[in-house]
C-alpha cells in the first residue's frame, strides 16, 4: 500500500506539473492577474494601515486635543486657578509608539509698556492692558523652547531673530501688535504690581483666536512675574493616535491625575473621530473592491481554462480517476498559480507602497511585514475561489467527450 | 467580409465572449466607480471638514484689547465695540456667498441671576453667570428674497444640546451642564436672569424657561445661551452683536494663497480673489461688513488646509491604484481570450490572411468588446460608487460624462494594449504547426 500511495502521490506532482507546463501563455496571463491582484491589494493594505496611523500624525496639524485645566473656574484674574508644575511630568510622553507633544501655560493679566531701545528716555508710550502667557513646550519627554505652534497653530506675521543678541525674547499676538504699534525688535515692559519683566518681541504671530492678543514669555519669568512659582493654570497636548486610542489616553491620565479636570478639545476630536472613519471607509472600500475585482478576473480566466481541459477530465475519468481526484488536481493547481501570483505580487506591492507612501506623507511608507503573508493568503484564496467555475468538470461525462459532443 | 467575420466571431462563441465582456464590464465598474468617489470626494471632505467648526471670526475693530482666560473674558464690563446686525445678510451677498456655510453672532453680558425657591417671595440662590446671546435655528431673510438657516448648531457642530435649543421669539434659555449640575435645575425648570444697570436701582429680574442643556467641553459650559434678540433686549445692545462666527468651504491655502494681496498687481489680486482661499474669503467679507476685522482662525484653516490636501493625494493615489488593477486585470484577460485563438489565426494565415490583416481583425473585435464591456462597466460602477458614496459619506456622487469618456478610452486602450502581445506573437505564428495541433 505505502508503495501505491506514494506512486499516486508522485503522479500526482507530475499531473500538476504537465498542467502548468501545458500552456505557458495561459500561465503566464493567469499570473499576471494574480500578480497585479495581489500587489495592489498588498500596496493598499499596507497603505492602509500606514495611512491610517500618517492620517493621526497629519491630524496634529490642528494642535492639541487635550486639556488640563483646574476644576472650576476662577472668579476674578487675580486670584487665578492653578495647578502644581509636577502634572506637567505626569503627562505620559508616548501614545501609540509616538511622542506627544505638550505645552504648559500660566495666565495673568499685566500692563504691557512698549519701550523703544533707540529712545533712551522712556518717553510716554501707549500701555495696554494684556494677558501674558508664560509657556514651556515638551516633544515627548524633551524640553524645547519654542514651538508654539504645534500647540496653537498660527501663522508668522513677522519675525525676527534675535538668538545673537542674548535678550530674552517673547512672541505677541497680531492685535497688540498692531494696538501698540509695535514691530519685531521692539522692546516690551510687562509689569504686575510692582513687579516687572522685560523682553524684546521676536515674532509677531496671527492666531484667530483670544491668543491673538496675548503675550507669550517663557514660563518661569512669568512665575517670577506673577509671584505663582511652580504653579500653571493649564496643560495643553497634542496627543497622536486614532480616535480611540486618544480616548483611552484621556481616560489614563484621569485616573494619573485626579485632582485636575482633564478633556478633550471636543471641536477638534469629535471632528477628527468623524474625518477619520469616512477616510478610512474610503480606503477599505477601495481594497475591498480591488480583492473581489481579482477574484472575477481570475476566475473568468479559470473558466477558460476549465473548457479547454474537458478532454484532459474526460480521459482521466475514463481510466478511473475519481472526481474528488480530479477536483484537487485543479485546486491544488489554482493554490500554486495563487501562492507564485501572491509571493511576487505582493512584494512589489509593498515596494510599490513604500513610493506611494511617499508621495502622499513625504515620509516613505513603513513596510508592514504582516501585510505580506496576509495578502499571499489572500491571494492564494482568491484564487482558490476563483476556480469554482472548475467544479463543473466533475459532472462532464467521459462518453461524451470522446464523441466530441459539446 | 471583415464585419462579417467579427459579427461571427461573436456569434460563434457567445460563452468564451461573455466571459471576457464580463471581466471587462467589472474591470470598467470598479474604475468608473472609483473615478466617480474621487472626483466627488475632494468636495465631500471639504464639507466633512467643516465639522471642525468656524474658520473666519469677526471682530470689531474699534474693540479693545479682550483680556481672555479659559474662555472668561476678565474686561470691564461695557468696555469695547459692537458692530450692527443689521449688516448680516450682505454676508450671503458676497463673490463666494455660495462657500458660506452657515454664521452665528455671538453678544456676550455678565449677568446676575437667581433661583426660585420654595418660598415665593425671595431666591433660593443667587450669582453671576455669562449670559450668551447668539443664533440656534435662525431664519435670516436675504436680499434676493430667500430665506437662509444659519445658527451656532452649524458653526460649532461638536455643540450637544440635551433637550432642545431656545426658540427665538419667547424667553427660552439652554444651560450650560456644569452650571445646571451646580445650580441643580433641569429641563423645564425657570430661571431669572437680569443684567445689571448702574442707572436703574430697581433690579428687574426676567424669567426664562429651560429648555435644553448644553455641554461644549470648553466655557460655555459654564454660561446661559438665549437668543441674540433676547440678550439684546437684556443688556440694552439693541441689533448689536459682539463676535461672529463663519464657516466657510476654502479650498487649501498655497504659497500664492499667503500673499498679501495689498502688494499683488491687479491681475494677480483678480486670480486671488476668483480662488475661494479663506484670506481671501475673509477679505471680501470686510469689504461688506464696515468696521468690521475678519480674521482668519488659524488653527482651524490651517490644520484644515494641511489634512484636505494629502487626503485628497492619498485617495487619488488609491484611486490610481483601483485603475492599475483594473487595467491589468482587464489586459490579461484580453491577452487570454487572444491567445486561445491560435488555431483561428493559424486557419486564416493558411487562407492567406496577411498579418495585419488577422491583427487588426482581432483589434475591432476587441474593441467592439472594450465598447459594450466599457458601457456595461460604466452603468455598473455608476450603481457601486451611489453604494460606496451612500454608505461612506451619506451622499451619492453625480454621475459625470468625463467618467465615461474616461473609462470608455481605458477600456479601449487597455484591451488593445492587452491583445498587443500575444498579437505580436500571433503574427509570428507558422501556420502549418498549429493546424498540426502541435
Amino acid at each position: 500500500m505505502p508503495a501505491l500511495l506514494t506512486t499516486n502521490r508522485r503522479m500526482f506532482w507530475r499531473i500538476i506539473r504537465r498542467l502548468l507546463g501545458a500552456n505557458r501563455g495561459r500561465l503566464f496571463v493567469i499570473l499576471l492577474a494574480l500578480g497585479a491582484g495581489a500587489a495592489v491589494s498588498a500596496a493598499l493594505l499596507n497603505l492602509q494601515v500606514d495611512a491610517k496611523r500618517r492620517l493621526t500624525k497629519e491630524f496634529r496639524a490642528l494642535g492639541a486635543n487635550i486639556v488640563v485645566a483646574p476644576r472650576g473656574t476662577s472668579a476674578s484674574p487675580d486670584s487665578p486657578k492653578v495647578i502644581g508644575q509636577p502634572l506637567f511630568d505626569q503627562l505620559p510622553a508616548e501614545n501609540e509608539a509616538s511622542p506627544v507633544t505638550k505645552a504648559e501655560f500660566l495666565y495673568g493679566i499685566v500692563n504691557v509698556v512698549p519701550f523703544d531701545p533707540k529712545e533712551k528716555d522712556a518717553k510716554s508710550h501707549d500701555s495696554a492692558r494684556a494677558v501674558v502667557a508664560g509657556f514651556a513646550i515638551a516633544v515627548g519627554s524633551n524640553y524645547e523652547g519654542r514651538g508654539l505652534e504645534k500647540i496653537i497653530p498660527s501663522t508668522i506675521v513677522e519675525a525676527q531673530n534675535l538668538d545673537s543678541l542674548n535678550v530674552r525674547t517673547c512672541e505677541i499676538g497680531q492685535n497688540l501688535a498692531s494696538e501698540l504699534h509695535l514691530h519685531t525688535g521692539a522692546g516690551l515692559t510687562l509689569k504686575y504690581g510692582d513687579r516687572g519683566a522685560f523682553c524684546d518681541v521676536s515674532a509677531i504671530r496671527s492666531f484667530g483666536g483670544p491668543e491673538d492678543s496675548q503675550v507669550f514669555l517663557e514660563l518661569p519669568a512669568v512665575q517670577a512675574l506673577l509671584n505663582l512659582p511652580g504653579r500653571i493654570s493649564l496643560i495643553q497636548a497634542s496627543v497622536p493616535g486614532t480616535p480611540e486610542s486618544v480616548d483611552r489616553y484621556i481616560a489614563a491620565l484621569a485616573k494619573i491625575v485626579p485632582d485636575a479636570d482633564v478633556h478633550g478639545i471636543r471641536q477638534f476630536t469629535e471632528a477628527e473621530a468623524k474625518i477619520y472613519s469616512r477616510i478610512s471607509g474610503v480606503l477599505t472600500a477601495t481594497v475591498a473592491i480591488v480583492l473581489l475585482l481579482t477574484g472575477l478576473c481570475v476566475m473568468a480566466a479559470m473558466t477558460n481554462v476549465a473548457m479547454e481541459r474537458r478532454n484532459d477530465v474526460g480521459l482521466m475519468k475514463a481510466i478511473g480517476g475519481a472526481s474528488r481526484r480530479v477536483l484537487r488536481l485543479f485546486l491544488v493547481e489554482a493554490a500554486l498559480l495563487g501562492l507564485a501570483g501572491g509571493l511576487f505580487g505582493a512584494a512589489a506591492g509593498i515596494a510599490l507602497s513604500i513610493g506611494l507612501g511617499r508621495a502622499v506623507f513625504g515620509v516613505a511608507a513603513r513596510p508592514r511585514l504582516i501585510v505580506y503573508p496576509v495578502s499571499v493568503v489572500l491571494t492564494i484564496i482568491v484564487a482558490i475561489a476563483g476556480a469554482f467555475p472548475l467544479r463543473r468538470l466533475t459532472s462532464i461525462r467521459p462518453a461524451s467527450v470522446f464523441r466530441g459532443e459539446a | 467580409m471583415f464585419l462579417r467575420l467579427v459579427a461571427d466571431s461573436v456569434t460563434r462563441r457567445p460563452r468564451q465572449k461573455l466571459l471576457t465582456t464580463a471581466a471587462l464590464a467589472l474591470g470598467m465598474a470598479v474604475a468608473t466607480a472609483a473615478l466617480s468617489v474621487s472626483l466627488d470626494v475632494g468636495d465631500r471632505l471639504a464639507r466633512e471638514f467643516r465639522s471642525l467648526g468656524a474658520n473666519l471670526l469677526v471682530t470689531p475693530q474699534a474693540d479693545s484689547l479682550p483680556l481672555e482666560i479659559g474662555g472668561v473674558d476678565y474686561r470691564p464690563v461695557n468696555s469695547g465695540a459692537y458692530l450692527p446686525e443689521s449688516d448680516l445678510p450682505k454676508l450671503k451677498t458676497i463673490f463666494w456667498r455660495n462657500n458660506i456655510v452657515a454664521f452665528a453672532p455671538i453678544l456676550e453680558v455678565s449677568a446676575d441671576f437667581g433661583v426660585r425657591g420654595k418660598q415665593p417671595a425671595d431666591f433660593a440662590a443667587r450669582g453671576h453667570v455669562q449670559l450668551i446671546g447668539t443664533w440656534a435655528a435662525h431664519s435670516l431673510p436675504l436680499s434676493d428674497g430667500t430665506v437662509f438657516m444659519t445658527g451656532v448648531g452649524k458653526t460649532n457642530p461638536w455643540w450637544k444640546v440635551e433637550g432642545r435649543w431656545f426658540a427665538e421669539d419667547v424667553n427660552e434659555c439652554v444651560l450650560g451642564t456644569t452650571l445646571s449640575h451646580r445650580i441643580d435645575l433641569g429641563i423645564g425648570d425657570k430661571l431669572y436672569l437680569h443684567v445689571p444697570d448702574p442707572k436703574k436701582t430697581v433690579q428687574l429680574f426676567t424669567a426664562c424657561s429651560i429648555t435644553g442643556i448644553l455641554s461644549t467641553g470648553a466655557g460655555e459650559d459654564e454660561a446661559v445661551l438665549m437668543s441674540l434678540a433676547a440678550v439684546q433686549q437684556l443688556g440694552q445692545e439693541p441689533a448689536q452683536y459682539r463676535r461672529l462666527y463663519v464657516s466657510a468651504l476654502t479650498k487649501p491655502e498655497d504659497d500664492f494663497g499667503r500673499r498679501d494681496p495689498r502688494t499683488m498687481t491687479p491681475a494677480d489680486l483678480e486670480r486671488w480673489s476668483c480662488s475661494p482661499y479663506v484670506s481671501s474669503i475673509a477679505y471680501s467679507i470686510k469689504q461688506v461688513l464696515p468696521g468690521a476685522d475678519v480674521r482668519v482662525i488659524r488653527r482651524v484653516a490651517e490644520g484644515e488646509g494641511r489634512i484636505l490636501s494629502s487626503v485628497r493625494m492619498l485617495l487619488w493615489l488609491v484611486t490610481f491604484a483601483a485603475l492599475l488593477a483594473a487595467a491589468l486585470a482587464v489586459g490579461a484577460s484580453s491577452a487570454a481570450s487572444v491567445i486561445e485563438r491560435r488555431t483561428e489565426i493559424g486557419l486564416m494565415k493558411a487562407l492567406g490572411a496577411g498579418s495585419g490583416t488577422v491583427g487588426f481583425l482581432l483589434a475591432a473585435e476587441q474593441l467592439l468588446l472594450a465598447f459594450v464591456g466599457g458601457g456595461l462597466g460604466y452603468a455598473l460602477g455608476i450603481l457601486l460608487a451611489h453604494v460606496v458614496g451612500e454608505k461612506i459619506f451619506g451622499v451619492a456622487p453625480e454621475p459625470s460624462l468625463m467618467v465615461l469618456v474616461v473609462t470608455i478610452g481605458l477600456a479601449a486602450g487597455v484591451t488593445l494594449l492587452g491583445s498587443a502581445v500575444p498579437l505580436r506573437r500571433a503574427s509570428r505564428y507558422e501556420p502549418a504547426p498549429i493546424l498540426r495541433g502541435e
